[in-house]
C-alpha cells in the first residue's frame, strides 16, 4: 500500500513539474469595469514553443506581463513553477532573474554598447561591488561574447545600440534574454515590424536557443502564419478572451479548446478576424 | 486670436505694469537724462590701465577654481538627492520631502548664501566656494530630477523584470540613459556659476568681484574696466569651449535617440 502511494506521489511530481506557467479563470482590468482579460485559462507544459495570438488591443501583452510579475491580475490564480507571480516577494523575485523578457520596444539601452546591454542580463549574479563599479567577472564577459556569436552579432560588441538595424536590436535584446539563463522566455511582437527574411531569422534564432536551452518560450504575435509556422501551441485571443487553443500535430493544426473545428475552419476564422 | 476676454487681460497686464512701475519709481524720462552720465562712465573706463592685467588674470583664475569646485562637488551631492527626489524611482514618502529641502535650498540666490558663509568662515574665496556649492545643488538637482523623470520607461521596465535592485537599476539604466543630460547641465552650471562667482565679490566672498567692487567705490573706472573685460572675455572662452564640448557628446547621442528602433 506505501509503495503504490509512494509511486502515486512519484506520477503526480512529475506530473506537476510539467506544468510551468498555470492560469485558471484570470481577469484583469484597469478600472474594476472595463476588464482587460476575461476568465483566461492557460496551462504551458515546460519546453514548449507557446505563441498567443491575436488583434492589437485584445490583451495579449498584458497576458505576457502577468507572466512576469510586471502586473497582477484582478481575479484568478496565477502559478509561475508553482510560484504566485508578485514583485515583491522574494522568491518570486529571485525566479524573475531568470525570467527573460523582451518588450515591443525592446527596452534596449540606446546609448550604451551591445555587450554592456548584453551584461544587464548577469546583474543579478553579481555582488553588490562588483555591480556598483560594472566589474563583471572574466566568466560572464566570456559567456556574454559567447551569446553574441550564438546571436551572429559578433564583432559588433562595442557598437553602441542605436547604430544598430532592427534585426540587430532584436539580436541584442534575444542577448541579454539569454545571458540571464533563462527558463522561460517571455517576447512581446519581437518580429512584427520586420520584413519577411528579417523576421525569419529572429524566429529561427529563438527557436534554436529554445531547443539549446530547454526553454520555454512564450511569445505574442500578430501574425497566425508566423505562430504556426514555430509554435507548439497557439492560443488565439480577442477581446480579452481565450477563443480558441490550437496545436500543430505532424501535419495536422488540431483544435484543443472544443476539439470539433477543423483547420481550415480555424484559418478562416482567424482570417475573417484579421480582417475586422 | 483677439476676443473681448483675451483684451481684458491685455489690459489688465497694461494696468498692472503702470501701477508697478509709479511704485517703484520707474521713469523713462530719468533713464534719458540719465545717459550722458553713461558716457562719462564709459570714457573714464577707456582709459584703461594695462598693468592691472596680470592682476586681474590672477583673479580670474582664482574665480575659475572657486566656480570648478563648486560645480563638482555641488553637482556630486545633488546626484544622489535627484536620485530620491525622482517620482519615477521612489514612493511619495521619499520625494516629497526631499523636493522640499531641495526647495527650501533654492530660495537663497548664491549671494545670500555668500553672506551666511562670510559669517561662517569670514572673509575670503572659502565662502564662496561653499556658496556656489549650496547653490548648485538647489539649482542643478531640479534640472536632474526632471531629466531622470523624462527617461524612458521602457528600458526601465525591461530591465527591472529581471529582477535587479534599485541601485543597480539607477547605475545601469537611469544614469546612461540621462547621461547626457546630466553632462548638458554640468557645462550650463558650470558656465552660470563663473558668472555668478564674479560677483561673490561683492560681499567679500573672493574672486574678482571684490576687486570690481572696490575699483568702482573709489571711482577708479579705469581700472574696474580692465577686471570687467577679463570677465567678458573669459565668459566668451568658456561659452565657447561647451558648445564645442556639446557638439561632440550631447549632440551625436540625442541624434543617437531619435533613430526609431525599425
Amino acid at each position: 500500500m506505501k509503495k503504490i502511494q509512494m509511486i502515486k506521489n512519484q506520477t503526480l511530481s512529475l506530473i506537476s513539474t510539467k506544468k510551468i506557467i498555470q492560469m485558471s479563470n484570470v481577469s484583469t482590468s484597469y478600472d474594476s469595469k472595463n476588464f482587460v482579460l476575461k476568465g483566461i485559462n492557460l496551462s504551458i507544459d515546460r519546453g514548449t514553443n507557446y505563441a498567443i495570438v491575436g488583434q492589437s488591443g485584445s490583451g495579449k501583452s498584458t497576458l505576457l506581463k502577468l507572466m512576469n510579475g510586471m502586473m497582477i491580475s484582478s481575479n484568478g490564480t496565477i502559478k509561475i513553477d508553482y510560484v504566485v507571480p508578485d514583485m515583491n516577494d522574494k522568491k518570486f523575485k529571485k525566479m524573475m532573474h531568470t525570467i527573460g523578457y523582451i518588450p515591443q520596444s525592446l527596452g534596449l539601452i540606446k546609448n550604451i554598447t551591445v555587450i554592456e546591454n548584453i551584461l544587464i542580463g548577469a546583474l543579478p549574479r553579481l555582488s553588490k561591488t562588483q555591480s556598483l563599479f560594472k566589474r563583471f567577472p572574466e566568466h560572464e564577459i566570456q559567456e556574454a561574447k559567447r551569446i553574441l556569436k550564438l546571436v551572429a552579432l559578433s564583432g559588433k560588441e562595442n557598437r553602441k545600440v542605436y547604430m544598430l538595424s532592427g534585426g540587430e536590436k532584436r539580436r541584442v535584446a534575444i542577448a541579454r534574454a539569454l545571458m540571464q539563463k533563462p527558463t522561460i522566455l517571455l517576447a512581446d511582437e519581437i518580429v512584427s515590424e520586420l520584413d519577411h527574411v528579417t523576421a525569419h531569422e529572429i524566429m529561427d534564432l529563438i527557436a534554436d536557443a529554445q531547443k539549446r536551452m530547454n526553454l520555454t518560450a512564450i511569445m505574442v504575435h500578430h501574425d497566425m502564419q508566423l505562430a504556426l509556422e514555430y509554435a507548439n501551441r497557439v492560443a488565439v485571443i480577442k477581446e480579452g478572451e481565450k477563443i480558441l487553443e490550437i496545436g500543430v500535430e505532424g501535419e495536422k493544426i488540431v483544435d484543443f479548446q472544443t476539439g470539433d473545428m477543423s483547420a481550415e475552419e480555424i484559418m478562416e476564422m482567424y482570417n475573417d478576424d484579421s480582417k475586422k | 486670436m483677439m476676443t473681448p476676454k483675451n483684451n481684458i487681460v491685455i489690459g489688465i497686464i497694461i494696468a498692472l505694469l503702470v501701477v508697478a512701475s509709479y511704485n517703484v519709481d520707474a521713469n523713462p524720462i530719468e533713464f534719458i537724462e540719465g545717459l550722458p552720465n553713461l558716457a562719462i562712465v564709459v570714457e573714464e573706463m577707456l582709459l584703461v590701465e594695462p598693468k592691472y592685467v596680470p592682476t586681474a588674470i590672477w583673479a580670474m583664475f582664482e574665480t575659475i577654481q572657486m566656480a570648478f569646485i563648486g560645480t563638482i562637488i555641488g553637482f556630486a551631492i545633488a546626484l544622489p538627492l535627484s536620485m530620491l527626489a525622482a517620482r519615477n524611482l521612489n514612493s511619495k514618502y521619499v520625494y516629497a520631502p526631499i523636493r522640499a529641502l531641495l526647495a527650501a535650498i533654492r530660495t537663497f540666490p548664491s549671494i545670500l548664501w555668500a553672506i551666511l558663509f562670510v559669517i561662517m568662515v569670514g572673509l575670503g574665496p572659502f565662502a564662496g566656494v561653499l556658496a556656489i556649492i549650496m547653490y548648485t545643488i538647489g539649482f542643478v538637482s531640479k534640472l536632474q530630477y526632471e531629466a531622470i523623470e523624462t527617461i524612458d520607461s521602457d528600458p526601465m521596465d525591461a530591465v527591472s523584470s529581471i529582477g535587479v535592485s534599485k541601485w543597480q537599476l539607477i547605475r545601469y539604466v537611469v544614469i546612461p540613459e540621462s547621461a547626457s543630460h546630466l553632462l548638458s547641465q554640468l557645462l550650463y552650471m558650470f558656465d552660470y556659476n563663473i558668472r555668478q562667482t564674479s560677483i561673490l565679490g561683492l560681499v567679500g566672498a573672493g574672486g574678482i568681484g571684490f576687486y570690481i567692487i572696490n575699483y568702482i567705490k573709489f571711482f577708479e573706472y579705469g581700472k574696474a574696466a580692465v577686471f570687467m573685460l577679463v570677465v567678458l572675455i573669459t565668459v566668451l572662452i568658456i561659452d565657447w569651449i561647451s558648445v564645442k564640448i556639446r557638439d561632440k557628446y550631447i549632440i551625436k547621442s540625442q541624434h543617437g535617440m531619435e533613430v526609431t528602433t525599425k
